[in-house]
């Protein structure tokens, strides 16, 4: 079996780091992965992968028939909203107004978002520029990661993944409405992010042994139980999410519903292995548009 | 007070990492556990309008499969070979209940099997399973570790791993062997 080193020092490594990469394997955990694949860091890369994006690339144009039909309802990917589709005014909506209170406390004298990396656009693009490589902490950072950071410097706990810190979240996000999530993922700590990310997701944990890509990789469209699982691609931009069961739901949380409902013992949010993960899926959001409020069961 | 509780707890999981070891060597120190609840294993809550995120204990202890953490240092279980030693002696009415029940089993989320109305579709079909003509053990093997058969494969391995004894394995299998 290869392990976790093995791959990571085959694909992304130059020659002489091989070396390094062998001395460090007598001590690697045993793991298995489960059949990695490469990825485009983009949201076209799923016409190569599910074949899906045709059917949501362009939400506007979504058709609910699709939606009635329990076999092509994977296909449209709508996981910014669930039937019945009404636009209607939701949790997300009050959370956004909480966010926006929050966060005009928070930033008096505006050194808070500056230390979120706002600049001469104000909050605009923010969300779509997240994560990235903080020189200041360095290392790889998600938003939410960000905003506990930054309120903690104002004196104020905003812990990652909750209430306050998504509602924050989604305000800075909400100026991102529309914006392509764009990530730069080819060079540097947020590649090395990245790669880890890859081989995170074909990795397996838990007692049931499963890899994230166990299901959404090589089980795209097939049913467990009543869920339909879909595919990776378009994951991130809508994040945090209202769920009717969760209430505020951050990237990080998801991925924690995710592993316990697998029976995998979860990491706490802003995690390093969760942030990889937050970058694999993010980068494979990238071109695909911030969309929040959303709302889901 | 027991999530003020849990919160102390897990910071002490956080700066301290050698706190989590005492309970398994490698346990990685930025998993979500309270090791004083007996489950250990925490599951998060949102509180609306709080900056603080709670933790609950989950429904079950899972600290003892391996995590996702960059920090943890134990093996995972390795494909394992066994043999069945006759007879059987599995209760079929029993296996039914086993493959059914979600917390047991749950061979129907990726299986169809008799009487289930929402048949998965990540694993074939086990109707009329008894038609195969299947040896008692090679049933048992794939249940207890399918790994074996095939090292890819997403049926998790339920005899290594424990997530099923060895009379709930033959439950299943004379359960799986009498579907004609
Ligand atoms: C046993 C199957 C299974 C495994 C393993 C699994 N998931 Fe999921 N996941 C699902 C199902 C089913 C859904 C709900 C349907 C959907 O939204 O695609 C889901 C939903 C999600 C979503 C929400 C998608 C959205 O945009 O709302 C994310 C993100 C996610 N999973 C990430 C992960 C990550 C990361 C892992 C590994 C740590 C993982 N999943 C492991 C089955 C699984
Ligand atoms: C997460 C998915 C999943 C779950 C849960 C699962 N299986 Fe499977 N099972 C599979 C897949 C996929 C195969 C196909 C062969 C392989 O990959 O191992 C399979 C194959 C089998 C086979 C061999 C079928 C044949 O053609 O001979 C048997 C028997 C079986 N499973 C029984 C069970 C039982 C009993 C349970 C519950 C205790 C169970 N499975 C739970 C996915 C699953």
């Amino acid at each position: 079996m290869l392990n976790r080193t093995m791959l990571l020092t085959l694909l992304a490594c130059p020659v002489w780091l091989l070396f390094a990469g062998q001395a460090a394997l007598a001590n690697e955990p045993y793991r298995e992965l489960d059949r990695p694949r490469a990825y485009t860091p983009d949201v076209k890369g799923d016409a190569r992968f599910s074949d899906t994006y045709r059917y949501w690339k362009d939400r506007s144009r979504l058709d609910p028939a699709m939606a009635g039909n329990p076999d092509e309802y994977w296909k449209l990917n709508w996981k910014f909203m669930d039937p019945p589709f009404n636009q209607a005014i939701h949790g997300g909506h009050f959370a956004m107004d909480h966010g926006e209170t929050r966060f005009m406390s928070l930033n008096r004298t505006h050194s808070f978002a500056r230390c979120l990396g706002a600049g001469k656009q104000g909050l605009k693009g923010l969300r779509a520029g997240y994560p990235r490589y903080v020189a200041r902490l360095g290392r790889v950072a998600g938003l939410e990661e960000m905003i506990e950071h930054c309120a903690a410097k104002e004196g104020v706990v905003m812990q990652n993944g909750s209430y306050d810190n998504s509602a924050v979240a989604l305000y800075i996000a909400s100026h991102s409405n529309g914006m392509p999530i764009r990530i730069q993922v080819s060079k540097g700590p947020m590649r090395q992010a990245f790669e880890r990310g890859r081989l995170l997701y074909h990795t397996r944990s838990g007692r049931q042994n499963f890899a994230c890509a166990s299901c959404h990789v090589h089980n795209t469209g097939k049913h467990l139980r009543g869920n339909n699982i879909t595919t990776p691609f378009g994951d991130a931009s809508h994040y945090p999410v209202y769920r009717t069961r969760y209430e505020l739901q951050s990237l990080h949380l998801r991925m924690i519903e995710c592993q316990l409902d697998t029976g995998a013992q979860p990491l706490l949010p802003g995690s390093r292995a969760y942030t990889d993960l937050e970058v694999f899926l993010t980068a494979l959001s990238n071109g695909y548009p911030v969309a929040v409020p959303t709302e889901r069961d | 007070m027991r999530n003020l509780l849990s919160f102390a707890l897990i910071g002490l999981a956080l700066v301290l990492p050698a706190q989590a070891q005492q309970m398994a060597p490698g346990f990685p120190g930025d998993a979500a556990v309270d090791l004083g609840q007996e489950k250990k294993t925490l599951k998060p809550r949102v509180v609306p309008n709080s900056g603080r995120l709670e933790w609950m204990p989950a429904e079950r202890d899972l600290t003892s499969w391996t995590t996702l953490s960059h920090l943890d240092q134990r093996d995972a279980r390795r494909p394992q070979r066994v043999t069945l030693e006759e007879p059987l002696a599995g209760n079929p009415m029993r296996g039914r209940d086993i493959a059914m029940a979600k917390s047991r089993g749950n061979c129907v989320a990726c299986h169809e099997l008799p009487g289930d109305p929402w048949p998965g579709t990540v694993g074939n079909s086990l109707l009329n399973y008894q038609r195969r003509g299947m040896s008692d053990a090679r049933v048992y093997q794939q249940i207890y570790d399918a790994r074996i058969f095939n090292p890819q494969t997403v049926m998790p391995p339920y005899g290594t791993n424990n997530l099923l004894n060895e009379q709930e394995l033959r439950d299943l299998v004379a359960y799986l062997q009498n579907l004609e």
